[in-house]
C-alpha cells in the first residue's frame, strides 16, 4: 500500500460524503490510504460500543447484492441489504446473511501453501513472495496458449483483471463457469436471446409490474438469476397493487419453493415444456383471432396436452386468463431449459411472451442493459464449453490450470471427467478461500481473501438499472490470504518487459480505478469529478448505477415468426422414473460450509443438514419405500444413495435430488455429508450447450438401509404419522 | 373362618390370625425386632453392594455427566420440555403419599392393622420424597441455581415468582418433607430409646440411638407429650398431604396445554398417588416379610387382605377419576384434546394406555376381590409392582405423551428417553438402598404400638363364644 | 382530594397491554419460505446451531422458523401459505407466570416479553406453557469453544450487543430489543421521538418479500398499525386470550 495520504485528509474525504447522505458508509477500514492495523491494535475511527458500517457486495453468488456491513472493533458483525443498491434495495437472502459465517469459517485456507493433489490440506506454508514468484514463473515459463484460466461467476474485477492479463500474454480469455448458471441454464437463455432479439444479453422478466405471471421451471424465488430481485418483484406483483392481487402459475414436475407459492401449480411431464408453451400460445392466438403465427401454427394444443399429463381445460382456462390480463408474463428457466429441447422451450416461451404484446411494456419482457463499464455480456460457460475445456486440459493442451471462485471437482457432473484432465494439467494453482476438492487437488493454494476482505466490483445480471456494485473490504484480512488481483499483478511486476508494462497497476485498488475511470462525470446515483472522489464515493455507497433504468425492447416480429417444432424432450438411460435435480435453496452451489445454513430448514421439506430423495407417496408405497428409506439411483452415470423423503407435491415418475451437499472436503460442515446428485448426471447437452441435467432417467433400488433426516417439521402434525385415523 | 377346619380351637385360630390377639412379652418382643435388624447375611451385604454402585454410577455420575454437558444428554426436546425427571418426581411424590395416608388417616380412624406396619409406611414417605427430589433437580436445566427457587432475602429483592405453581410445588414439597420426617421421627423416640437401652455400650449404634432417642425415658411425661404430639401431627398432616399432590397437579392443571386444563387433575392426583403408594407398601410388607427375621410375626396375611381391600377401593376411585377425566375432555370436542385423546389411545404410545388401565384397574378388581388371593403375600406383591407400573405409565402418558400434542402441529414430536433413564433406576436404587440401610438401623416394627394394641385387645369367653374385646383406645 | 397515582399508573398499564406498543405484521401471501429472515436472525441474536441429530430431534434453536402444512393428495395437493412462527410478545403471556424464577417476565416500558437470560434456572414451564411453542432451549453448551474448537472463530461474528447463552437457559426472540434500546437511545440524544421505520427487527430488515413490518401497533398512522387494520389480519391462537402482538395477513 505505498501511496499514503494523511488521515485528515482522508478524514475529509469520509466526511464530504458523509454529508451528502445518511448512508452510513464509508472508506474500508483496509483502505489504501489508511496504514493497515490488526486489531489488537484498534484503529482510530473505531470506538468501543460505536459499529463502523461498510458498504460492499456479497459474493455468496453472482447477483451482486449490495451489503452493508456492521462492523465493531474490527469485527463483521451483521450483514443487511444496502438500501440504495437497485438490486436488492437492502434486502438480503439467507445465504448474504450467512457469509459471516464463511469469514469466520473454521475450516479457511490460512496460508499460501504447496500442496499434495488429493491430499488433505497441505501444512507446508509458503511466504507470499514465493507465491508471487511460482504465479510469475507459471506466467512467464509457460507456453501462453497452453496457460488457463478458469473462473468464478463472481467477481467481476478479477475476471477483468485474468481476461486483461490473458489477452496481455497471448493466452486464452479465462472460462467462467458455475453451478449455479448451470441449473440456471443461463447459456440456454442467453441463446434463445439471440436467436429471437439478436443480442445475447439476458433477457430481463418485469415481474414487478406483471398481474398474470407463468412460469415454466423457473425457480427464481430460490437461486435463479438474483433471487432477492426476483423475491422482491414477485412481492410487488402479489401485493404491489392494492386493486389487484397478482397471479400465479407455474409449470413444473416438482412443487419447487416457487412453486409453491403459485396460485396453481401444473405437475407437468418433465421435458413437454416446449409443447405446452406452444399449445397455449396456439389457444391464445386463436382467442385473439386472425391467422396463427408461424411460432404455434405447428403444435395441436390437445395432444400437446396429453402428452403433457395436464388436462386439457386446465391449458384453456390458463389461456383465458392469459389473454384477459393486462400484463401478462411468461418465464422459462432452470430445469424446464435442461432438456434437450430446452433451447425450443425458451424459444417458444419467448414468442408466447411476444404473442401476449408484452415486449417493451411494464410487466412485460425486455433486454437487459450493459452494466456499467461493460464491452459485452460475458455470460458463464455452458456445460459444452466445459467439455471442450476439458477435452483440451486431458489432450495435454494446459500445462498451468489457474483456479479462481470455482469448484469445478463438485460443481459439475462427474461423468465430464474433470478430475481426470485435471490430472492431466501439470500445474494447478488454486486461489481458493476455502480447502474445497478442487483446491485440494491442486499442486498450490494461494487463499484470496473471503468476499468481505475483498475489493472488488461486480455486474448485476438482473437489474433495469445498469449496476456495478462495488466491494470493499469490511474487515482486516483474518488470516495470512492475498488478494488474487494482487497475487496476478505482483507476478506481472515481476515478470517485467511486455506484460508489466500491459497492467502497471500498482495494485488491485489501482486496477479497479482504472476501470471506473469511464464512469467519473457519467450522470448516476452520484457524480464525481475526478477519479479519487468516484473511487472513494463508490466504495461509500457500494457502487455506481444509473438512475433510470435502461432497458431495451425486444422485436416481437422475429420471435413469433419462427417456427418451431414442438416436440417433447428426449431422455438419456432407461429408468422408470425423471430425475430432477435442483439447487438447494438455502445452500446454493457453496454454502455448505457454513454451519447456520446447514442448520436451516429446507424451505418445502423442511429437511436440514443433508441430502434427500423427493418420491411422491404413492409410487413409494408401490415400490415398499418408507420415509428415511436409503435409495440408489442408478443412472447411465452413475449412482448415489440417499434417503428417501416422501414428497406429496412431486409427480409419481419424477424423483427429485437437490444439489447442494455431497462435498468430500470443503470444510468440516460440508465434508461427508449428503450426496451430490451431479454424480449421477449424464453429458448430454440441448442445443445452446447447457446441460441436459433434467434430461435423465433413472432406476431407483431399495438398499436396505435407514438414514433418519433431521426434519424441522413433525411428521406427526404435518403428515398425521402415528395419528392414522381409521 | 371356616369353624370346621383342623384348628385345635376357634381361640388359637384368632390368635393365630390377628397379631393384635396373639401377645407377647414386653421383652422377647424387643428382643425379636432387635435380631431383625442384628441378622444380616451376606446375601444382604451383596445386594448393598450393587445397589451402592448403581446408585453411585447410575445417579451421581449420570447426573454429573448431564450437569457438565447439558440435558442435551437426555431425551427432552421441544416440545416434550418435561420428560422422566418430572414423570418421576410426580411418580415418587405418589409413593411417598401411602405412608402418611396409612399411618395418619388410619392413626385418626383409628384402624387397628396399621399398628405393625406404620413405620414401614412413613419411611417410604421420606425416602420417596429425597428421590422426588433428586428428580426434580436433575430436571432443571442449571441445577446449580436452583436455591434461586427459595425466597432467601438477597440484596436485590429478587424473589421467587409466587404465581408460579412451580413455587407452589417447592413449598408444599418442602413442607411435606419436613412434617412427613417429624411425623416419621415422633412415633420413632420409644423404640429408639428400646434400641439405646439393648445396644451395648462402647458402640457407634450406641451413640446414635442415645443422641436420636432424645433421652426418651417412658416417663408418663414424655408419654403424654408424645401422644399429644402425635394427634397434633396426624391431624396436621392430612391436608399437608392432600395439598401436596394437589399442588403437584397444578403444575399440570394450570396450564394452558390441551390434556392439563382439567378441573380434576387435583383430587384424580391424590388418589393416584394413593394408589401407587399403597402397592409400594405392600411390596415393601412382602419383601419385609420375606426377608427379615421375625417378622413373619409382625407382618400377617390379616395385614395384606386388609390393605388389599383398601386397594381395591383405591383402584375404583381412581378408575372413577379417571373416567371423569376423560369423558369431560372428550365431550368437551376441543379440537386439539382430541387429538391428544386420540394419540393417546392410536399413537405410538397406545399401548402404554391400555397397560395403564389393564395394571391400575382390571388386574387390581380381578385379584382383591378374592380374600384369600388378596390375603396372599406374593400375589398382592406382584398386583402392587403392576399398579406402580401402570401409575409410572400414568405420568408418562401426562408427561411426555401429552406433551407431544399441543396447539402448534408442526412441532409435535415423540419423545425418546435418553440419560433420563439411567437416572431414574438410579433413583430407585437409591430408595431401596435407603430402605435397606433403615432396616439394619431402625426398628422397622413401632414395637410400642404394637403393644399398645395387643394390651388393649383380649380374647374372652362369653358362654361358649370367644369374643375379641377391646379396651379404650388411646 | 387526593390522587392514587398507583390506581392511575394501573388503568394507564391495562390501557397499555391491551393495545401494546411495539407490534409485527407478517403478510403471509409474500412469505415465500426463503429462510433469510431465520438466518438473518441467527447472526444478529448470537443463535447457537445445533448440528444434525439434534436438529432432527426437535432441539433446533430457530428463534423463528417458518411452518407449513399439506391439504389434499397428488395430483390435487396444495400447500399452505408459509407461516413464519416467532414470539408473538403476548400481552397475557402464558409463558410469563409460571416461571418460578422470575426469569420471564413482561417489560412495562416496552410491552413485549423479556427473557432474563442469566435469571434462568432451566424449569422450562414456560416453553410447555407457550401456546406458540417458540421457545427454545439450551441443551448443550452449544456455544463454548471448549465444546465446539470452532466457535473460537466463528464467535467474532457474535454481536456484542446480544449475550451468548449457556446450557440450562431458555431463550427466544426478543424483537431485537437491542436494536429497539439503540433506536430508543439515539432519539434521545437527539431530543426526538423514534420514527416510524427508523430500525427494524434483523427478520424484517433481512425479508425479500417485505413481508414482515415492524412497528408501533399503537401509533394508528404507522405503517405496522395500518397494516394491522387489514381485512386479510388474523392472529394465531387468538381464541386463548393471549393477546398477541404479530398479526398475520392471510393470503387471498
Amino acid at each position: 500500500m505505498s501511496k499514503q495520504i494523511s488521515r485528515r485528509d482522508f478524514l475529509k474525504l469520509a466526511t464530504a460524503g458523509a454529508a451528502t447522505t445518511a448512508v452510513l458508509t464509508g472508506c474500508g477500514p483496509t483502505s489504501r490510504f489508511v496504514d493497515r492495523e490488526p486489531y489488537r491494535k484498534m484503529p482510530e475511527y473505531t470506538y468501543n460500543g460505536i459499529s463502523t458500517y461498510y458498504a460492499t457486495t456479497c459474493r455468496e453468488c453472482a447477483a451482486a447484492c449490495g451489503l452493508v456491513v456492521r462492523t465493531m472493533q474490527g469485527r463483521a458483525i451483521k450483514v443487511e441489504g444496502n438500501p440504495n443498491n437497485p438490486v436488492n434495495l437492502g434486502k438480503t437472502c439467507a445465504r448474504g446473511q450467512a457469509t459471516l459465517q464463511g469469514l469466520y469459517n473454521p475450516d479457511r485456507v490460512e496460508n499460501p501453501v504447496k500442496q499434495a493433489r488429493g491430499a488433505q490440506l497441505s501444512q507446508e506454508t509458503l511466504d507470499w513472495n514465493a507465491a508471487t514468484q511460482i504465479v510469475a514463473d507459471a506466467l512467464t515459463n509457460t507456453n501462453p496458449s497452453e496457460i488457463a484460466f478458469l473462473m468464478g461467476m463472481a467477481p467481476d474485477h478479477l475476471f477483468d483483471l485474468v481476461s486483461d492479463l490473458a489477452k496481455a500474454i497471448g493466452a486464452p480469455a479465462p472460462i467462467r463457469f458455475g453451478a449455479l448458471g448451470m441449473f440456471e441454464a443461463r447459456a440456454t437463455l442467453s441463446k434463445a436471446a439471440e436467436d429471437l432479439f439478436g443480442s445475447a444479453s439476458m433477457p430481463f422478466f418485469d415481474l414487478e409490474n406483471a398481474d398474470v405471471v407463468v412460469s415454466f421451471g423457473a425457480n427464481f424465488l430460490e437461486t435463479w438469476l438474483s433471487p432477492v430481485a426476483f423475491t422482491r418483484g414477485f412481492a410487488r406483483m402479489r401485493r404491489g397493487n392494492p386493486e389487484r392481487r397478482g397471479y400465479f402459475v407455474q409449470f413444473e414436475p416438482r412443487m419447487s419453493q416457487t412453486a409453491s407459492k403459485a396460485d396453481a401449480w401444473i405437475p407437468l411431464r418433465p421435458g413437454t415444456e416446449n409443447l405446452v408453451a406452444l399449445a397455449l400460445g396456439r389457444l391464445i392466438a386463436e382467442a385473439k383471432g386472425g391467422a396463427i403465427p408461424a411460432a404455434f401454427a405447428s403444435v395441436d394444443p390437445v395432444a400437446a396436452a396429453a402428452e403433457a399429463d395436464v388436462i386439457f381445460e386446465t391449458l384453456e382456462r390458463l389461456a383465458q386468463t392469459l389473454t384477459n390480463a393486462g400484463r401478462p408474463l411468461v418465464i422459462p428457466g432452470g430445469a424446464a431449459l435442461g432438456q434437450s429441447n430446452g433451447l425450443a422451450t425458451a424459444e417458444a416461451v419467448l414468442a408466447l411472451n411476444a404473442l401476449l404484446g408484452n415486449f417493451g411494456l411494464p410487466g412485460g419482457v425486455f433486454i437487459s442493459p450493459l452494466a456499467p463499464a461493460q464491452d459485452a455480456y460475458h455470460r458463464p460457460a455452458s456445460a459444452k464449453e466445459m467439455t471442450d475445456f476439458i477435452a483440451k486440459m486431458k489432450s495435454g493442451g494446459v500445462k498451468v490450470l489457474f483456479v479462481h471462485g470455482v469448484n469445478p471437482l463438485f460443481e459439475l457432473p462427474k461423468q465430464l471427467g474433470f478430475a481426470e484432465a485435471l490430472a492431466a494439467v501439470p500445474q494447478v494453482i488454486s486461489f481458493a478461500t476455502f480447502p474445497d476438492e478442487t483446491a485440494l487437488a491442486s499442486d498450490y493454494i494461494f487463499p484470496d481473501h473471503h468476499g468481505l476482505e475483498s475489493w472488488g466490483y461486480q455486474r448485476a445480471v438482473v437489474s433495469a438499472k445498469p449496476v456495478l456494485s462495488g466491494a470493499q473490504p469490511v474487515v482486516v484480512p483474518y488470516f495470512n490470504t492475498r488478494a488474487t488481483a494482487d497475487v496476478f499483478l505482483a507476478a506481472a511486476a515481476l515478470t517485467g518487459g511486455t506484460l508489466a508494462q500491459a497492467m502497471p497497476f500498482a495494485d488491485e485498488v489501482a486496477f479497479i480505478q482504472s476501470k471506473l475511470t469511464k464512469l467519473v462525470g457519467e450522470e448516476g446515483f452520484f457524480a464525481a469529478p475526478e477519479i479519487n472522489s468516484f473511487t472513494a464515493y463508490f466504495q461509500q455507497y457500494g457502487g455506481w448505477w444509473t438512475l433510470d433504468p435502461s432497458l431495451a425492447t425486444p422485436s416481437a416480429a422475429n420471435a413469433i415468426a419462427k417456427r418451431f417444432n414442438a416436440s417433447a424432450a428426449e431422455f438419456a438411460g432407461e429408468g422408470e422414473f425423471f430425475f430432477l435435480p435442483f439447487v438447494s435453496p438455502t445452500l446454493g452451489e457453496a454454502g455448505a460450509n457454513k454451519p447456520w445454513l446447514q442448520e436451516l430448514a429446507d424451505p418445502t421439506t423442511t429437511v436440514m443438514w443433508n441430502t434427500w430423495v423427493e418420491m411422491n407417496p404413492a409410487t413409494a408405497h408401490e415400490l415398499g419405500i418408507e420415509n428415511d428409506d436409503v435409495i440408489e439411483i442408478v443412472s447411465e452415470a452413475g449412482s448415489v444413495e440417499a434417503p428417501v423423503y416422501l414428497y406429496p407435491a412431486i409427480r409419481p415418475d419424477v424423483i427429485a435430488m437437490p444439489f447442494g451437499q455431497g462435498h468430500t472436503a470443503y470444510g468440516r460442515f460440508a465434508a461427508g455429508r449428503g450426496v451430490n446428485p451431479a454424480d449421477v448426471l449424464g453429458v448430454h447437452f440441448n442445443e445452446a450447450g447447457d446441460l441436459a441435467f433434467a434430461g435423465m432417467k433413472v432406476t431407483v433400488k431399495k438398499t436396505g438401509k435407514i438414514k433418519v433426516l433431521s426434519r424441522l417439521e413433525s411428521r406427526i402434525g404435518v403428515y398425521g404419522e402415528g395419528l392414522e385415523k381409521e | 373362618m371356616a369353624d370346621h377346619k383342623p384348628h385345635t380351637s376357634h381361640e388359637e385360630h384368632l390368635r393365630e390370625q390377628h397379631l393384635m390377639l396373639d401377645p407377647m412379652p414386653r421383652g422377647k418382643m424387643n428382643e425379636m425386632v432387635m435380631e431383625s435388624m442384628h441378622t444380616t447375611s451376606w446375601k444382604f451385604w451383596l445386594v448393598f453392594g450393587l445397589l451402592s454402585a448403581l446408585v453411585a454410577y447410575a445417579l451421581f455420575y449420570k447426573w454429573g455427566v448431564m450437569i457438565l454437558e447439558g440435558l442435551g444428554v437426555a431425551g427432552v426436546n421441544r416440545p416434550s420440555y418435561w420428560g422422566i425427571f418430572l414423570v418421576n418426581t410426580v411418580f415418587w411424590i405418589g409413593i411417598s403419599h401411602a405412608g402418611t395416608f396409612i399411618s395418619a388417616i388410619l392413626r385418626v380412624f383409628k384402624a387397628e392393622f396399621r399398628r405393625p406396619f406404620t413405620r414401614a409406611a412413613e419411611l417410604m414417605t421420606t425416602f420417596g420424597l429425597i428421590q422426588a427430589g433428586f428428580s426434580i433437580f436433575m430436571h432443571m436445566g442449571r441445577v446449580w441455581l436452583s436455591y434461586w427457587l427459595m425466597p432467601i432475602p438477597n440484596e436485590r429483592q429478587l424473589w421467587p415468582n409466587f404465581h408460579s405453581p412451580l413455587s407452589w410445588d417447592l413449598l408444599a414439597i418442602t413442607t411435606y418433607l419436613l412434617s412427613s420426617t417429624m411425623y416419621l421421627f415422633l412415633p420413632l423416640i420409644p423404640d429408639l430409646a428400646m434400641a439405646r437401652d439393648r445396644t451395648p455400650d462402647g458402640t457407634w449404634q450406641k451413640v446414635f440411638y442415645r443422641v436420636l432417642a432424645l433421652g426418651f425415658r417412658g416417663t408418663e411425661g414424655e408419654w403424654t407429650h408424645l401422644r399429644n404430639a402425635l394427634n397434633i401431627f396426624a391431624f396436621a398432616i392430612i391436608p399437608v398431604m392432600f395439598s401436596v399432590h394437589t399442588i403437584v397437579s397444578w403444575d399440570f392443571a394450570m396450564a394452558t396445554r390441551p390434556g392439563w386444563n382439567s378441573t380434576i387433575f387435583g383430587p384424580y392426583f391424590v388418589i393416584g398417588a394413593l394408589h401407587s403408594g399403597m402397592g409400594a407398601v405392600v411390596m415393601v410388607l412382602a419383601v419385609v416379610r420375606g426377608t427379615m427375621k421375625n417378622m413373619k410375626y409382625f407382618i400377617r396375611p390379616e395385614h395384606f387382605e386388609a390393605i388389599g381391600k383398601l386397594m381395591l377401593i383405591i383402584s375404583m376411585s381412581w378408575a372413577y377419576f379417571f373416567f371423569n377425566d376423560y369423558i369431560v375432555q372428550w365431550y368437551g370436542g376441543d379440537k386439539w384434546t382430541k387429538e391428544l385423546l386420540h394419540w393417546h389411545e392410536a399413537g405410538p404410545m397406545g399401548w402404554m394406555w391400555f397397560g395403564m388401565l389393564i395394571c391400575n384397574v382390571a388386574i387390581p378388581w380381578a385379584i382383591l376381590w378374592n380374600k384369600k388371593w388378596r390375603s396372599t403375600p406374593w400375589l398382592i406383591f406382584i398386583v402392587g409392582l403392576l399398579i406402580n407400573v401402570g401409575m409410572w405409565f400414568e405420568r408418562y402418558i401426562i408427561v411426555p405423551i401429552s406433551l407431544t400434542i399441543n396447539r402448534m402441529p408442526f412441532t409435535w414430536r415423540l419423545y425418546q428417553p435418553g440419560i433420563e433413564v439411567w437416572l431414574g433406576i438410579g433413583t430407585l436404587a437409591f430408595f431401596i438402598l435407603l430402605y435397606m440401610a433403615a432396616s439394619r438401623l431402625i426398628p422397622l416394627i413401632p414395637v410400642w404400638e404394637v403393644q399398645e394394641g395387643q394390651m388393649a385387645h383380649s380374647l374372652r369367653k362369653y358362654g361358649r363364644e370367644t369374643v375379641v374385646t377391646v379396651s379404650e383406645l388411646e | 382530594m387526593t390522587v392514587d397515582l398507583n390506581k392511575l399508573h394501573a388503568v394507564g398499564a391495562i390501557a397499555e397491554e391491551a393495545e401494546g406498543k411495539w407490534g409485527m405484521v407478517i403478510d403471509m401471501d409474500l412469505c415465500t419460505g426463503c429462510q433469510a429472515c431465520v438466518a438473518a436472525c441467527a447472526m444478529e441474536n448470537n443463535i447457537p446451531y445445533v448440528e444434525e441429530v439434534d436438529a432432527g430431534y426437535g432441539r433446533s434453536m430457530h428463534w423463528i422458523r417458518t411452518e407449513r402444512f399439506w391439504e389434499g393428495e397428488y395430483p390435487e395437493v396444495k400447500m399452505s401459505a408459509y407461516q413464519p412462527m416467532l414470539c408473538q410478545q403476548c400481552g397475557k403471556a402464558p409463558c410469563e407466570p409460571v416461571c418460578p424464577a422470575f426469569a420471564t417476565v413482561h417489560s412495562q416500558a416496552e410491552q413485549i416479553n423479556l427473557q432474563v437470560y442469566n435469571r434462568c434456572v432451566g424449569t422450562r414451564y414456560c416453553a410447555n406453557n407457550c401456546p406458540y411453542q417458540v421457545r427454545s432451549f439450551n441443551w448443550r453448551d452449544y456455544q463454548d469453544s471448549r465444546v465446539r474448537p470452532e466457535i473460537t472463530i466463528l464467535a467474532n461474528q457474535f454481536n456484542p450487543d446480544v449475550t451468548v447463552r449457556r446450557r440450562g437457559v431458555m431463550e427466544k426472540c426478543t424483537f431485537c430489543i437491542q436494536r429497539i434500546h439503540k433506536a430508543q437511545d439515539k432519539a434521545k440524544s437527539e431530543g426526538r421521538e423514534v420514527e416510524d421505520g427508523e430500525f427494524t427487527t434483523a427478520c424484517a430488515q433481512a425479508c425479500p418479500a417485505n413481508a414482515i413490518t415492524f412497528g408501533r401497533i399503537d401509533h394508528p398512522e404507522s405503517l405496522v398499525a395500518q397494516l394491522a387494520r387489514s381485512p386479510r389480519a388474523a392472529h394465531h391462537l387468538e381464541e386463548l386470550g393471549t393477546l398477541p402482538r404479530v398479526t398475520y395477513l392471510k393470503e387471498g
